[in-house]
Protein backbone atom coordinates (compact mmCIF):
# COMPACT_ATOMS: atom_id res chain seq x y z
CA UNK A 1 0.00 0.00 0.00
CA UNK A 2 1.49 3.42 -0.99
CA UNK A 3 1.88 5.75 1.87
CA UNK A 4 -1.13 8.17 2.74
CA UNK A 5 0.39 11.63 3.73
CA UNK A 6 -1.12 12.48 7.31
CA UNK A 7 -3.30 15.12 6.23
CA UNK A 8 -5.53 12.72 4.01
CA UNK A 9 -4.91 10.21 6.63
CA UNK A 10 -6.91 12.88 8.98
CA UNK A 11 -9.21 14.40 6.09
CA UNK A 12 -10.19 10.61 5.84
CA UNK A 13 -10.67 9.33 9.35
CA UNK A 14 -12.46 12.90 10.22
CA UNK A 15 -14.44 12.80 7.52
CA UNK A 16 -15.06 11.19 4.68
CA UNK A 17 -14.45 8.07 6.25
CA UNK A 18 -15.39 8.38 10.34
CA UNK A 19 -15.72 5.45 12.14
CA UNK A 20 -18.72 6.48 13.70
CA UNK A 21 -20.74 7.79 11.08
CA UNK A 22 -19.71 5.93 8.17
CA UNK A 23 -18.20 2.30 9.84
CA UNK A 24 -20.98 2.52 12.47
CA UNK A 25 -18.25 1.61 14.77
CA UNK A 26 -18.26 2.53 18.65
CA UNK A 27 -21.81 3.43 18.96
CA UNK A 28 -22.45 1.77 22.04
CA UNK A 29 -20.53 4.32 23.95
CA UNK A 30 -21.75 7.44 22.02
CA UNK A 31 -24.97 6.53 23.00
CA UNK A 32 -23.90 6.27 26.46
CA UNK A 33 -21.78 8.96 27.06
CA UNK A 34 -22.87 11.65 25.45
CA UNK A 35 -25.21 13.75 28.01
CA UNK A 36 -22.86 16.21 28.80
CA UNK A 37 -19.66 17.72 26.92
CA UNK A 38 -17.10 17.22 29.24
CA UNK A 39 -17.74 13.42 29.51
CA UNK A 40 -17.63 12.88 26.03
CA UNK A 41 -14.23 15.22 25.71
CA UNK A 42 -12.52 12.55 28.07
CA UNK A 43 -14.32 9.25 26.66
CA UNK A 44 -13.42 10.68 23.38
CA UNK A 45 -9.69 11.86 24.11
CA UNK A 46 -9.29 8.45 26.34
CA UNK A 47 -10.27 6.11 22.93
CA UNK A 48 -8.20 8.59 20.62
CA UNK A 49 -5.58 8.04 22.91
CA UNK A 50 -5.74 4.09 23.41
CA UNK A 51 -6.48 3.88 19.13
CA UNK A 52 -3.10 5.94 18.48
CA UNK A 53 -0.69 4.28 20.77
CA UNK A 54 -2.42 0.46 20.53
CA UNK A 55 -1.46 1.19 16.67
CA UNK A 56 1.86 2.05 16.83
CA UNK A 57 2.45 -0.68 19.19
CA UNK A 58 1.03 -3.15 17.22
CA UNK A 59 2.36 -1.92 14.06
CA UNK A 60 6.04 -1.72 15.79
CA UNK A 61 4.93 -5.55 16.64
CA UNK A 62 3.27 -6.29 13.15
CA UNK A 63 6.35 -8.85 11.72
CA UNK A 64 6.91 -10.92 14.75
CA UNK A 65 3.11 -10.94 15.96
CA UNK A 66 2.26 -14.86 15.12
CA UNK A 67 -0.52 -14.40 12.31
CA UNK A 68 -3.03 -17.19 14.38
CA UNK A 69 -2.88 -15.39 18.01
CA UNK A 70 -3.04 -11.94 16.28
CA UNK A 71 -6.61 -10.80 17.87
CA UNK A 72 -5.26 -12.25 21.03
CA UNK A 73 -1.95 -9.88 21.32
CA UNK A 74 -4.41 -6.85 19.92
CA UNK A 75 -6.85 -7.46 22.66
CA UNK A 76 -3.70 -7.79 25.29
CA UNK A 77 -2.36 -4.39 24.31
CA UNK A 78 -5.54 -2.85 23.97
CA UNK A 79 -6.71 -3.74 27.47
CA UNK A 80 -3.06 -2.64 28.87
CA UNK A 81 -3.88 1.00 27.63
CA UNK A 82 -7.13 0.66 28.72
CA UNK A 83 -6.32 -0.09 32.24
CA UNK A 84 -3.06 2.54 32.40
CA UNK A 85 -6.27 5.26 31.18
CA UNK A 86 -8.40 3.79 34.00
CA UNK A 87 -5.63 4.20 36.08
CA UNK A 88 -4.78 7.53 35.09
CA UNK A 89 -8.48 8.85 35.10
CA UNK A 90 -8.83 7.39 38.97
CA UNK A 91 -5.83 9.22 39.84
CA UNK A 92 -6.02 12.54 38.68
CA UNK A 93 -9.38 13.45 37.45
CA UNK A 94 -11.57 11.29 40.24
CA UNK A 95 -14.96 13.09 39.21
CA UNK A 96 -14.82 12.00 35.97
CA UNK A 97 -13.53 8.72 36.47
CA UNK A 98 -16.64 8.26 39.43
CA UNK A 99 -18.80 9.03 35.95
CA UNK A 100 -17.40 7.47 33.26
CA UNK A 101 -17.80 4.49 35.64
CA UNK A 102 -17.73 1.21 34.12
CA UNK A 103 -17.43 2.78 30.14
CA UNK A 104 -13.80 3.33 30.44
CA UNK A 105 -13.60 -0.48 30.92
CA UNK A 106 -15.29 -0.80 28.14
CA UNK A 107 -13.22 1.38 25.68
CA UNK A 108 -11.49 -2.16 25.34
CA UNK A 109 -14.42 -3.18 23.74
CA UNK A 110 -14.65 -0.19 21.51
CA UNK A 111 -14.78 -1.72 17.89
CA UNK A 112 -12.78 1.64 17.18
CA UNK A 113 -9.79 0.76 18.11
CA UNK A 114 -9.67 -3.16 17.08
CA UNK A 115 -10.97 -2.03 13.69
CA UNK A 116 -7.93 0.17 13.00
CA UNK A 117 -5.78 -2.44 14.64
CA UNK A 118 -6.98 -5.17 12.25
CA UNK A 119 -6.80 -2.72 8.90
CA UNK A 120 -4.57 -0.49 9.39
CA UNK A 121 -1.71 -1.04 11.98
CA UNK A 122 -1.34 -4.68 10.90
CA UNK A 123 -0.48 -3.39 7.29
CA UNK A 124 1.50 0.29 7.82
CA UNK A 125 4.57 1.46 9.47
CA UNK A 126 4.23 2.39 12.95
CA UNK A 127 4.03 6.42 12.52
CA UNK A 128 1.19 6.57 10.11
CA UNK A 129 -0.51 3.63 12.37
CA UNK A 130 -0.09 5.97 15.43
CA UNK A 131 -1.58 8.73 13.18
CA UNK A 132 -4.44 6.72 11.38
CA UNK A 133 -5.53 5.23 15.12
CA UNK A 134 -5.29 8.86 16.93
CA UNK A 135 -7.30 10.16 14.00
CA UNK A 136 -9.52 7.99 14.13
CA UNK A 137 -10.41 8.53 17.74
CA UNK A 138 -10.27 12.44 16.84
CA UNK A 139 -12.96 11.34 14.53
CA UNK A 140 -14.94 9.82 17.15
CA UNK A 141 -14.33 12.55 19.78
CA UNK A 142 -15.87 15.00 17.46
CA UNK A 143 -19.19 13.09 16.66
CA UNK A 144 -19.46 12.62 20.44
CA UNK A 145 -19.04 16.58 21.07
CA UNK A 146 -21.46 17.39 18.64
CA UNK A 147 -23.99 15.10 19.99
CA UNK A 148 -23.13 15.58 23.14
CA UNK A 149 -23.12 20.01 22.45
CA UNK A 150 -27.12 19.11 21.42
CA UNK A 151 -27.90 17.17 24.34
CA UNK A 152 -26.63 18.96 26.97
CA UNK A 153 -28.02 22.65 25.64
CA UNK A 154 -31.28 20.91 25.38
CA UNK A 155 -31.26 18.61 27.91
CA UNK A 156 -29.64 20.38 30.82
CA UNK A 157 -29.05 23.76 29.42
CA UNK A 158 -25.68 24.26 29.72
CA UNK A 159 -22.63 24.09 27.58
CA UNK A 160 -19.48 22.11 29.16
CA UNK A 161 -21.53 23.09 32.57
CA UNK A 162 -21.78 26.63 31.98
CA UNK A 163 -25.39 27.92 31.85
CA UNK A 164 -26.41 28.78 28.67
CA UNK A 165 -29.95 29.24 29.26
CA UNK A 166 -30.85 32.71 29.14
CA UNK A 167 -34.22 32.49 27.75
CA UNK A 168 -35.48 30.17 30.32
CA UNK A 169 -36.63 27.34 28.26
CA UNK A 170 -37.98 24.12 29.57
CA UNK A 171 -34.85 21.08 29.15
CA UNK A 172 -36.00 17.81 27.75
CA UNK A 173 -35.49 15.40 30.07
CA UNK A 174 -35.59 12.71 26.77
CA UNK A 175 -32.18 14.46 25.85
CA UNK A 176 -30.46 13.83 29.07
CA UNK A 177 -31.66 10.04 28.52
CA UNK A 178 -29.96 7.36 25.88
CA UNK A 179 -32.76 7.67 23.73
CA UNK A 180 -32.06 11.30 22.96
CA UNK A 181 -28.36 10.01 21.48
CA UNK A 182 -29.75 7.54 19.15
CA UNK A 183 -32.15 9.94 17.44
CA UNK A 184 -29.47 12.32 16.78
CA UNK A 185 -27.08 9.60 15.49
CA UNK A 186 -29.60 7.91 13.59
CA UNK A 187 -30.20 11.63 12.20
CA UNK A 188 -26.62 12.42 11.46
CA UNK A 189 -25.88 9.12 9.74
CA UNK A 190 -28.97 9.33 6.98
CA UNK A 191 -27.56 12.78 6.51
CA UNK A 192 -23.92 11.81 5.55
CA UNK A 193 -25.03 8.95 4.05
CA UNK A 194 -27.70 10.39 2.18
CA UNK A 195 -25.28 13.16 1.14
CA UNK A 196 -22.26 10.54 0.12
CA UNK A 197 -24.90 8.89 -1.86
CA UNK A 198 -25.32 12.21 -3.97
CA UNK A 199 -21.74 13.00 -4.40
CA UNK A 200 -21.11 9.19 -5.94
CA UNK A 201 -23.71 9.27 -8.14
CA UNK A 202 -22.81 11.06 -11.03
CA UNK A 203 -19.44 9.34 -10.83
CA UNK A 204 -21.10 5.92 -11.00
CA UNK A 205 -21.95 6.59 -14.46
CA UNK B 1 8.27 -16.67 7.34
CA UNK B 2 7.11 -19.87 8.63
CA UNK B 3 7.00 -20.11 12.50
CA UNK B 4 6.40 -23.20 15.10
CA UNK B 5 3.79 -23.68 17.79
CA UNK B 6 6.75 -22.90 20.50
CA UNK B 7 6.87 -18.99 19.11
CA UNK B 8 3.41 -18.46 19.42
CA UNK B 9 3.93 -20.20 22.84
CA UNK B 10 6.94 -18.08 24.08
CA UNK B 11 5.94 -14.84 21.99
CA UNK B 12 2.48 -15.10 24.26
CA UNK B 13 4.31 -15.47 27.18
CA UNK B 14 6.78 -12.91 26.98
CA UNK B 15 4.01 -10.20 25.59
CA UNK B 16 1.66 -11.13 28.76
CA UNK B 17 4.74 -10.70 31.06
CA UNK B 18 6.04 -7.21 29.77
CA UNK B 19 1.90 -5.95 29.76
CA UNK B 20 1.34 -7.15 33.29
CA UNK B 21 4.89 -5.69 34.80
CA UNK B 22 4.56 -2.09 32.90
CA UNK B 23 1.10 -1.98 34.35
CA UNK B 24 2.12 -2.84 37.35
CA UNK B 25 4.66 -0.40 37.57
CA UNK B 26 2.17 2.13 36.23
CA UNK B 27 -0.29 1.30 39.41
CA UNK B 28 2.49 1.36 42.12
CA UNK B 29 3.01 4.75 40.81
CA UNK B 30 -0.32 5.88 40.58
CA UNK B 31 -1.21 4.12 43.78
CA UNK B 32 -0.72 7.22 46.40
CA UNK B 33 -3.16 9.73 44.44
CA UNK B 34 -5.53 6.91 44.10
CA UNK B 35 -5.73 6.19 47.43
CA UNK B 36 -5.76 9.82 48.39
CA UNK B 37 -8.98 10.11 46.34
CA UNK B 38 -10.77 7.05 47.64
CA UNK B 39 -10.54 8.34 50.99
CA UNK B 40 -11.59 11.64 50.11
CA UNK B 41 -14.73 10.15 48.33
CA UNK B 42 -15.51 7.69 51.64
CA UNK B 43 -15.37 10.74 54.00
CA UNK B 44 -17.47 12.93 51.49
CA UNK B 45 -20.09 10.04 51.26
CA UNK B 46 -19.96 9.65 55.10
CA UNK B 47 -20.69 13.36 55.48
CA UNK B 48 -22.95 13.29 52.90
CA UNK B 49 -25.59 10.87 54.05
CA UNK B 50 -25.25 13.13 57.35
CA UNK B 51 -26.34 15.86 55.72
CA UNK B 52 -22.77 17.28 56.66
CA UNK B 53 -21.04 17.68 53.19
CA UNK B 54 -23.10 21.16 52.07
CA UNK B 55 -20.50 23.77 50.21
CA UNK B 56 -17.24 21.80 51.38
CA UNK B 57 -14.48 21.72 49.34
CA UNK B 58 -12.37 18.73 48.83
CA UNK B 59 -9.59 20.49 50.96
CA UNK B 60 -11.95 21.24 53.62
CA UNK B 61 -13.32 17.14 53.57
CA UNK B 62 -10.58 15.79 56.01
CA UNK B 63 -10.61 18.39 58.80
CA UNK B 64 -14.41 18.31 59.35
CA UNK B 65 -14.77 14.27 59.50
CA UNK B 66 -11.82 14.37 61.65
CA UNK B 67 -13.92 16.78 64.00
CA UNK B 68 -17.12 15.38 63.90
CA UNK B 69 -16.97 11.45 62.90
CA UNK B 70 -16.50 8.60 64.81
CA UNK B 71 -16.99 5.24 65.32
CA UNK B 72 -19.62 4.04 67.15
CA UNK B 73 -21.69 0.78 67.90
CA UNK B 74 -25.84 0.50 67.31
CA UNK B 75 -27.14 -2.23 69.24
CA UNK B 76 -23.75 -4.01 69.53
CA UNK B 77 -22.90 -3.64 66.03
CA UNK B 78 -19.90 -1.89 65.34
CA UNK B 79 -19.16 -2.59 61.31
CA UNK B 80 -21.02 -4.08 58.90
CA UNK B 81 -19.15 -6.97 56.70
CA UNK B 82 -16.09 -4.62 57.71
CA UNK B 83 -16.99 -1.36 57.41
CA UNK B 84 -17.60 0.84 60.64
CA UNK B 85 -20.55 2.24 61.79
CA UNK B 86 -20.02 5.53 62.65
CA UNK B 87 -21.42 8.67 64.24
CA UNK B 88 -21.48 12.29 63.91
CA UNK B 89 -20.49 13.40 67.98
CA UNK B 90 -20.85 16.89 68.14
CA UNK B 91 -19.77 18.22 71.54
CA UNK B 92 -19.71 14.65 73.47
CA UNK B 93 -23.99 14.04 72.02
CA UNK B 94 -24.33 11.50 69.24
CA UNK B 95 -26.53 13.53 66.86
CA UNK B 96 -27.02 10.79 64.09
CA UNK B 97 -25.49 7.56 62.91
CA UNK B 98 -23.74 6.68 59.39
CA UNK B 99 -24.73 3.05 58.94
CA UNK B 100 -22.78 0.99 55.75
CA UNK B 101 -24.93 -1.14 53.85
CA UNK B 102 -24.28 -3.36 51.37
CA UNK B 103 -26.12 -5.79 49.11
CA UNK B 104 -26.59 -6.93 45.13
CA UNK B 105 -28.30 -4.66 42.90
CA UNK B 106 -29.72 -5.81 38.97
CA UNK B 107 -25.35 -5.46 37.74
CA UNK B 108 -23.02 -5.62 40.70
CA UNK B 109 -22.63 -5.08 44.51
CA UNK B 110 -24.52 -1.88 45.64
CA UNK B 111 -22.51 -0.19 48.85
CA UNK B 112 -23.01 2.78 50.93
CA UNK B 113 -23.90 4.33 53.85
CA UNK B 114 -27.90 4.99 55.62
CA UNK B 115 -27.74 8.19 57.54
CA UNK B 116 -30.08 8.27 60.39
CA UNK B 117 -30.46 10.38 63.74
CA UNK B 118 -30.06 9.27 67.29
CA UNK B 119 -33.05 8.33 68.07
CA UNK B 120 -33.77 6.28 65.01
CA UNK B 121 -37.29 8.20 64.05
CA UNK B 122 -35.44 9.63 60.44
CA UNK B 123 -32.91 9.18 58.00
CA UNK B 124 -30.68 11.62 57.91
CA UNK B 125 -29.46 10.85 53.81
CA UNK B 126 -28.15 7.99 51.83
CA UNK B 127 -24.95 7.42 49.83
CA UNK B 128 -23.72 5.33 47.65
CA UNK B 129 -19.63 4.46 47.59
CA UNK B 130 -19.93 1.73 45.17
CA UNK B 131 -22.58 1.37 42.75
CA UNK B 132 -22.13 -0.33 39.00
CA UNK B 133 -25.65 0.14 37.13
CA UNK B 134 -25.98 0.86 34.05
CA UNK B 135 -25.12 4.88 33.34
CA UNK B 136 -27.98 6.82 32.64
CA UNK B 137 -30.77 4.29 33.81
CA UNK B 138 -29.98 2.79 36.93
CA UNK B 139 -26.50 4.33 37.63
CA UNK B 140 -29.11 7.21 37.69
CA UNK B 141 -29.54 6.17 41.79
CA UNK B 142 -26.50 8.07 42.03
CA UNK B 143 -28.21 11.70 41.06
CA UNK B 144 -28.99 14.46 43.62
CA UNK B 145 -32.59 13.93 43.32
CA UNK B 146 -33.10 10.43 44.02
CA UNK B 147 -30.59 10.89 46.95
CA UNK B 148 -32.09 14.16 48.47
CA UNK B 149 -35.25 11.69 48.85
CA UNK B 150 -33.64 10.08 51.41
CA UNK B 151 -33.76 12.91 53.76
CA UNK B 152 -35.75 13.30 56.90
CA UNK B 153 -37.80 9.69 55.80
CA UNK B 154 -39.93 8.53 58.92
CA UNK B 155 -38.48 5.35 60.16
CA UNK B 156 -39.56 2.63 62.90
CA UNK B 157 -39.18 -0.89 64.21
CA UNK B 158 -40.79 -3.20 61.45
CA UNK B 159 -42.01 -0.97 59.29
CA UNK B 160 -40.22 -0.74 55.75
CA UNK B 161 -39.97 2.13 53.09
CA UNK B 162 -41.71 1.42 49.92
CA UNK B 163 -42.04 3.62 46.90
CA UNK B 164 -45.13 5.70 46.49
CA UNK B 165 -47.13 8.71 48.35
CA UNK B 166 -48.04 8.41 51.70
CA UNK B 167 -49.10 10.29 54.70
CA UNK B 168 -45.72 10.86 56.06
CA UNK B 169 -43.33 10.86 52.88
CA UNK B 170 -43.43 10.69 49.29
CA UNK B 171 -40.71 8.37 47.73
CA UNK B 172 -40.09 8.27 43.64
CA UNK B 173 -38.14 5.26 42.17
CA UNK B 174 -35.86 5.58 38.94
CA UNK B 175 -38.09 5.38 35.70
CA UNK B 176 -37.01 2.79 33.54
CA UNK B 177 -34.58 1.39 35.89
CA UNK B 178 -37.38 -1.00 38.43
CA UNK B 179 -34.87 -3.68 39.20
CA UNK B 180 -32.05 -1.16 40.16
CA UNK B 181 -34.56 0.89 42.30
CA UNK B 182 -35.92 -1.84 43.77
CA UNK B 183 -32.57 -3.03 44.75
CA UNK B 184 -31.91 0.19 46.85
CA UNK B 185 -34.74 -0.08 48.48
CA UNK B 186 -34.85 -4.44 49.61
CA UNK B 187 -30.95 -2.66 50.81
CA UNK B 188 -32.02 -0.16 52.89
CA UNK B 189 -34.51 -2.03 54.41
CA UNK B 190 -32.25 -4.74 54.84
CA UNK B 191 -29.93 -1.82 56.94
CA UNK B 192 -32.79 -1.12 59.11
CA UNK B 193 -33.97 -3.99 59.75
CA UNK B 194 -30.37 -5.86 60.60
CA UNK B 195 -28.61 -2.70 61.73
CA UNK B 196 -30.64 0.20 62.81
CA UNK B 197 -33.52 -1.98 64.51
CA UNK B 198 -31.43 -5.22 65.37
CA UNK B 199 -31.32 -5.03 69.04
CA UNK B 200 -34.63 -3.64 69.69
CA UNK B 201 -37.51 -5.94 71.64
CA UNK B 202 -40.21 -6.95 69.43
Amino acid sequence: MAAEKIGANFKRNMFTENQVLRAILGICSSLAVTNTMRNSLVMGLGVAFVTGLSSLTLSLMRNIIPFRVRMLVQTLVIAAYVIFVDLFLQAFLPDISKQLGPYVGLIITNCIIMGRAEAYAQSNPPIPAMFDGFFAGLGYTMVLLFISLIREVLGFGTIFGMNVNFIGFETWTIMIMPPAAFFIIGSMIWFISARAAKKEAPKAK
Amino acid sequence: MKRGHIYTFVFMIVITAVLVFALAAAYEGFKPSIEKNKLLQEQRAVLYSLGLDEGLTDADIAPVYEESIEPAALNGIEDVNGVKVLAHVKDGQTVAYAVPFDGAALWGALRGYLGVNADLTETTGLVFTYQNETPGLGGRIDEDWYKAQFRGLPISKGSNLAYGAFDSYKLDAVTGATQTSSAVLRTVNKALNETVFAGEVQ
